[in-house]
């Protein structure tokens, strides 16, 4: 059986696939559907959903299409997520692959600056690294990784541990390899894939998280971003509350999607695992 | 309305206010004053120095007002537009060299002691002059202030001052603190900077912080009968959107300075029991106006300047972004106010082809991607009105193919980007004017003001003539001649446009009906509120 219909098996994972091939199909065609700025001004301030066809989900208070914010709004989400996830991955299996296998003091070092990330609340540090820096999409996209790199450094690490005693290893220190070689040519690759099977929670954190700062004032003001959009409904929230509940069940679904896919492939590996 | 009794006046009370619901929101009835209560109302930022004579601002007002007064308040139907507090009458010298202030007999501070002429000397002097935001530049004359008695108190300047501009400047600038309390230690640690000691019709009691503000009644005050009010609460709620619901659940019976956001007004005025009240804020007009850095070198040609002008369509920011609470501005005085107003200056109507005709003049062309050039917009954060601006006008220089990126700060580092550092192309402030233009308006176009001061010209503009044209306006004492070379100098801003004025627009109050004497002088938020009472 090959591994997608394997993943396509359980009914979470093909919700999740469904969801996830929506968001990301909304980010590919945002540009040639909505083409040009999706803040320009279309059309009258704070229409309604379902009342002008050439405007589907209505305007919000500057009279800008909630549609096509919807879907640039996609493309913010994804970027944001993918980017912080595969910083917090890059750093993570880098700093947990260097502690595991060097141990001694390099090991309690980078473990004590890890426990030490890992005590801060990860919005917080988030929220005091955009504050402090000033928003940009980039500076986002770090502030995530910041609080949510030390998961898979304590798991790379873990891995890390229990594979540099295999024998492959010490024929490869036999051999003369460099130790830093061993390390990330050798150990790292094996150690990645329960490493990567976090990347799903942390994709759907970013997002969350991104949404949170946009929320606060603190996303990039430049881009229309889900949570952007809610803080901007909040203050109309009353009168029209389709502005912050449009963008709220895109964000819900979203990350929806990621966390059931997210089971599917961990289902999917676990089945492999006990096959084999 | 107490009790279960149901009286004809009442049954008449509730029918008008059934028609008035659909009609006129904000109809009252006629109650007759009546004494005790408690008010509480909602407060969305708590300042920490309470002493309106060092910061004169509305935030520190709308607290410090009603246990600090000034020598004389604004009023709709007082000669020249204000009512006696702390001075009687007031009186100027034709040369402009001294004004004669004559004090309330009888007035005592918080803490028992006589309130005599001394304090106002002391409070001119040692305060206002050098301590105060906008007193510095007023005051910077004052050579001395004589005391002949305890109810006079005569200033003296070393350079002719208008009196014109001295009256216009009472009600916002001339907050007196006891000497006795104040000529201990340093001015600006004075414990008494948070809990302020004055002579108003309310004193301090209790701050928690995040919480409340408590004021309680000053039963020595010299109002006779006044002040109705037994207690005010400042509910502290930084968030703008729960004052419409704590109004609504009857927590608090009045949010000021437009605490209700503009989107759910129309909501709220009809909500029985509840009032929208749009008066009682003519003497504190906000000017939305675009802050713009002459270093960059398109933004120093005028051309440019005009282009940007014409691609802001006024009438679509007053009609959405303040959903109609606002007016259009043609210039840096406000349409409202009633001494220095003038029409007659050049105006920008909206006109997108125009603009784009001058920046092609100015020899900006369109690069192949249709951009011209590229700016940082930093709008303020004060208001959300401010913010949508931002986003409004980066829309409307994007049609005009100038690409803005948007920079947002929290307050602080705002003032810091624009004012300090100059770390800005074009800026969306809220410069507030206070009754002169020679108050805190000329200082926004004039050179030479040092780095870092807040809400002043930081955009390096330079004109000669309109420098001349301030300093003559400022040493001028005759009313006519000074209010004409006003009116000169909005011809000269509206011309060369060292900034732009989009819109101008003051506050809301949403009020329960039964608050009563709202809105009954043009600064009413930050009066003393002596007469303000709760009926039923």
């Amino acid at each position: 059986m090959s591994p997608l219909r394997r993943f396509l098996r359980t009914p979470e994972a093909i919700a999740g696939a469904i969801l996830l091939g929506a968001l990301v199909a909304m980010a590919l065609i945002a540009p040639l559907l909505f083409p040009g700025d999706p803040q320009a001004i279309a059309g009258p301030a704070l229409l309604p959903p379902f009342q002008d066809w050439s405007l589907p989900l209505g305007t919000d208070r500057l009279g800008r299409d909630v549609l096509a914010e919807l879907f640039h709004g996609a493309r913010t989400s994804i970027a944001v997520g993918l980017a912080a996830a595969v910083a917090a991955l890059a750093i993570g299996s880098v700093v947990g692959t260097l502690a595991g296998f060097a141990g001694g003091l390099v090991d309690e070092v980078l473990m004590r600056i890890t426990d030490a990330f890992q005590t801060v609340p990860s919005f917080l540090l988030a929220l005091a690294f955009v504050s402090v820096v000033g928003p940009s999409l980039g500076i986002v996209v770090i502030a995530i990784a910041l609080g949510t790199w030390t998961g898979p450094a304590r798991i790379a690490r873990a891995e890390v541990l229990s594979i540099r005693e295999r024998d492959y290893v010490a024929s490869a220190r036999a051999i003369g390899m460099h130790p830093l070689e061993i390390a990330f040519r050798e150990v790292l690759p094996n150690a990645l894939p329960p490493v990567l099977a976090m990347s799903s929670v942390i994709v759907a954190a970013a997002i969350l998280t991104e949404a949170a700062l946009s929320f606060l004032g603190l996303g990039d003001p430049n881009r229309v971003t889900w949570g952007g959009m809610i803080a901007e409904g909040r203050a109309v929230l009353r009168t029209a509350p389709f502005l912050s509940i449009v963008p709220g069940i895109a964000l819900v679904l979203t990350v929806l999607g990621v966390y059931l896919a997210g089971e599917g492939i961990v289902e999917t590996t676990a089945v492999k695992r006990g096959l084999s | 309305m107490s009790g279960f009794t149901i009286s004809r006046r009442k049954m008449l009370a509730g029918s008008a206010m059934l028609l008035a619901s659909t009609a006129m929101p904000a109809l009252g009835w006629a109650q007759t004053p009546k004494k005790g209560g408690r008010l509480v109302l909602a407060a969305d930022s708590e300042p920490r120095n309470l002493n309106p004579a060092i910061v004169a601002s509305n935030g520190v007002f709308f607290i410090s007002s009603k246990i600090v007064e000034t020598l004389a308040e604004a009023s709709f139907d007082g000669k020249d537009g204000l009512a006696p507090r702390l001075a009687l009458s007031w009186e100027g010298v034709d040369d402009g060299l001294s004004v004669t202030f004559k004090l309330r007999d009888g007035v005592k501070w918080h803490d028992g002691k006589p309130f005599t002429s001394a304090d106002v000397a002391f409070s001119a002097l040692q305060i206002w002059k050098p301590l105060q935001n906008l007193g510095r530049t007023l005051f910077k004359d004052l050579a001395s202030v004589e005391t002949p008695d305890d109810l006079t108190a005569v200033f003296k300047f070393a350079k002719p001052t208008p009196f014109q501009l001295i009256r216009n400047a009472l009600p916002a600038l001339s907050s007196v603190v006891p000497k006795h309390i104040y000529e201990v230690g340093k001015i600006e640690d004075n414990p008494a900077n948070n809990v302020p000691i004055g002579t108003g019709p309310f004193k301090f009691g209790e701050y928690k912080a995040g919480q409340y503000y408590k004021l309680t009644k000053n039963t020595d005050y010299w109002g006779k009968d006044e002040p109705y009010l037994d207690e005010i609460i400042y509910q502290v709620l930084p968030d703008r959107t729960s004052a419409a619901s704590a109004l609504e659940a009857e927590e608090i019976q009045l949010a000021a300075f437009s605490a209700v956001p503009l989107a759910d007004l129309d909501r709220i005025s009809k909500v029985p029991g509840l009032k929208v009240i749009t008066k009682g804020y003519e003497g504190l007009t906000y000017q939305l106006v675009v802050e713009i850095n002459h270093r960059r070198k398109e933004l120093a040609d005028v051309k440019v300047r005009q282009a940007i002008a014409h691609a802001i369509d006024k009438d679509f920011v007053v009609k959405t972004v303040f959903l109609g609470y606002a007016a259009t501005a043609t210039g840096p005085v406000p349409k409202n106010d009633p001494q220095f107003y003038t029409a007659d200056v050049p105006t920008y109507a909206f006109d997108v082809a125009k603009a784009n005709a001058l920046l092609d003049e100015a020899g900006y062309k369109k690069g192949p991607d249709g951009k011209r050039f590229t700016l940082k917009l930093l709008p303020a954060p004060y208001f959300n009105e401010t913010k949508q601006f931002g986003d409004y006008l980066r829309q409307a220089l994007a049609a005009i193919g100038i690409d803005a990126e948007l920079v947002n700060n929290d307050s602080a580092a705002h003032i810091k980007a624009v004012y300090t550092d100059h770390a800005f192309d074009l800026a969306v402030g809220p410069p507030v004017f206070r009754g002169d233009p020679a108050i805190s308006t000329t200082i926004l176009v004039q050179s030479g003001i040092p780095d870092g001061v807040p809400f002043s010209n930081q955009g390096g503009y330079k004109n000669d003539a309109l420098d001349a044209l301030i300093a003559k306006a400022s040493e001028t004492l005759d009313t006519s001649t000074r209010t004409d070379l006003y009116k000169e100098f909005q011809k000269e801003v509206a011309a060369d446009l060292p900034l732009i004025n989009v819109a101008e627009w003051s506050f809301i109050s949403v009020a329960r009906d039964t608050v009563g004497n709202i809105a009954n002088n043009p600064r009413w938020a930050v009066s003393n509120w002596a007469d303000t009472y709760l009926a039923g």
